[in-house]
């Protein structure tokens, strides 16, 4: 419509285009909602800790096919996922990135505690990327150089990954040198986004995030610089399929589900990390 | 409770209101004056934000203003530190907020400011600076104060673009919504309970004074 509205039609005129186009919007909204309207079967829906990214979409693909039921994940800060649950939300199981927050979430009574179980050990690294100066170092103490001007970690007061990030930071002794630089990130993937948009020069992350990386270059993070990040999940029994959150559950614990794990750098209970990594 | 992200959010929130307040008008100003092409356009781009989700509007901030754009680069290589992850940044986002609201409330009110007086004004010698400062904007002053309390307001609440950019650096950039959030997440119910209300009552405060000054007696009911 190029014509100006207000000098060529007179009010009337310029009421009727408006119904009409108003009219259009509605029909089109009204379109949307009806396609949403087609029945699906029910999903089971997991809330797992964002450093799960990759692993679990590798295992919902698998338990997919296996089982023909469909999964659908939220990824994000596990505090944030452990808040909601606390609060209703209706997800069938949840993969915290600790121990604690299952434990959170179980003593709201949200989670079903006989069902929790350990699933993993997680790892972090030090990414940087590719083609980016400065490299990303191959030790921790070395972030103390301030040539590393801004440095990404998962926020500590909520994320698993930040608090190991900064326990390894303090141990290694750099704490000091490097806190004024730091820039935190919601959740450990968001962090890795800080550093794979070159705002931040590198990021201390997740394994399982970057185990599958050929590209940017990253290095492992003495596991001995931080206490272990035990991640448990558990069934909840506020969603529409608590069952099916049960047989995923078993399924990231069985023999097959294991195996994706292992692969993703998991260290998984009752073992030590391959040297792959 | 910590008061420095709400001391950050305020001074923040002012700021970008006061920028958005000179920028906004004179755009505003502008766009009532001037007939050109692309006029609408114009104002529907300052007006996006509004209406954008904010991590849209983030996504765009981070690719024209981070470490690794063109302008970004240029700031950082001028000043030392970045746009994003600073009090800049803060302040950007902050602006991109208020700005729809004042160019919107204030264009529309400029409109409405009777050409004639206008006209009078300048037959009796004042030159279009004056009439604009003089007569425009106080006549239209009402629609401006209320495009800046709401820019205000707006601005003090920003939490998607903020997040995206600000880097949440506890005591540098981590402002109150920011960090209401952070508590809400570390299970600091107490704190984030105290802070939103601190910021919600601040607002309501800020929207009410607005009013009053701006209310029933300007329109003489």
């Amino acid at each position: 419509m190029s014509h100006s509205l207000t000098s060529q039609n007179p009010p009337s005129r310029r009421a009727e285009s408006l119904i009409r186009v108003l009219a259009l919007i509605a029909l089109l909204g009204a379109a949307l909602v009806a396609c949403q309207r087609e029945p699906k079967p029910v999903p089971v829906r997991v809330a797992a800790a964002s450093d799960l990214t990759h692993a679990f979409e590798a295992l919902g693909k698998q338990f997919e096919q296996q089982t023909k039921q469909p999964v659908s994940f939220t990824f994000g800060s596990t505090g944030l996922m452990a808040r909601q649950l606390q609060q209703g939300a209706p997800f069938d199981m949840f993969a915290a990135a600790d121990v604690a927050f299952a434990d959170q979430v179980v003593k709201a009574g949200a989670c079903d505690g006989s069902t929790q179980a350990l699933y993993g050990r997680g790892r972090i690294v030090i990414w940087g990327r590719k083609g980016r100066a400065p490299e990303p170092p191959k030790q921790l103490k070395d972030l103390a150089e301030a040539r590393y001007k801004r440095i990404a970690i998962a926020n500590p007061e909520h994320a698993p990954y930040g608090r190991a990030a900064r326990a390894a930071l303090k141990q290694a002794g750099v704490w000091q040198a490097v806190e004024p630089r730091l820039v935190l990130g919601e959740n450990v993937r968001q962090t890795l986004q800080l550093a794979e948009t070159g705002n931040a020069d590198v990021a201390i992350v997740a394994l399982a995030l970057t185990v599958a990386d050929q590209e940017n270059p990253w290095a492992l993070v003495d596991g001995d610089l931080h206490p272990h990040i035990d991640q448990a999940l558990v069934v909840c029994t506020r969603g529409a399929n608590t069952a099916g959150g049960r047989r995923f559950a078993e399924f990231v614990n069985s023999p097959e589900g294991r195996g994706v794990m292992r692969r993703y750098g998991f260290v998984l209970p009752g073992e030590q990390l391959t040297q792959n990594p | 409770m910590s008061w420095s992200p709400l001391l950050l959010s305020f001074e923040i929130s002012f700021i970008a209101t006061v920028l958005a307040g000179v920028l906004g008008v004179g755009v505003a100003a502008l766009l009532v004056r001037y007939r050109f092409p692309g006029r609408e356009l114009v104002d529907a781009l300052i007006t996006a934000p509004m209406v954008l989700p904010p991590t849209v509007l983030g996504y765009y901030v981070l690719v024209t203003l981070g470490r690794d754009s063109t302008l970004g680069r240029a700031y950082e290589s001028l000043t030392g530190s970045s746009i994003v992850f600073s009090y800049t940044g803060l302040v950007v986002a902050g602006l991109l907020a208020a700005l729809p609201f004042v160019v919107k409330s204030s264009r529309a009110a400029l409109c409405e400011v009777d050409p004639r007086i206008v006209a009078a004004a300048r037959t009796l010698g004042a030159g279009p600076v004056r009439v604009f400062f003089t007569v425009q904007l106080p006549l239209a002053a009402s629609g401006v104060v209320a495009g800046l309390a709401l820019g205000f307001a707006r601005s003090l609440g920003d939490f998607g673009v903020t997040l995206m950019v600000a880097g949440n650096i506890p005591g540098d950039t981590q402002t109150g919504a920011l960090a209401i959030y952070d508590a809400l997440q570390s299970n600091r119910d107490s704190d984030a309970g105290s802070m939103a209300l601190v910021m919600a009552a601040f607002a309501a405060c800020a929207l009410y004074g607005v009013n009053k000054l701006t209310g029933p007696k300007a329109h003489g009911w």
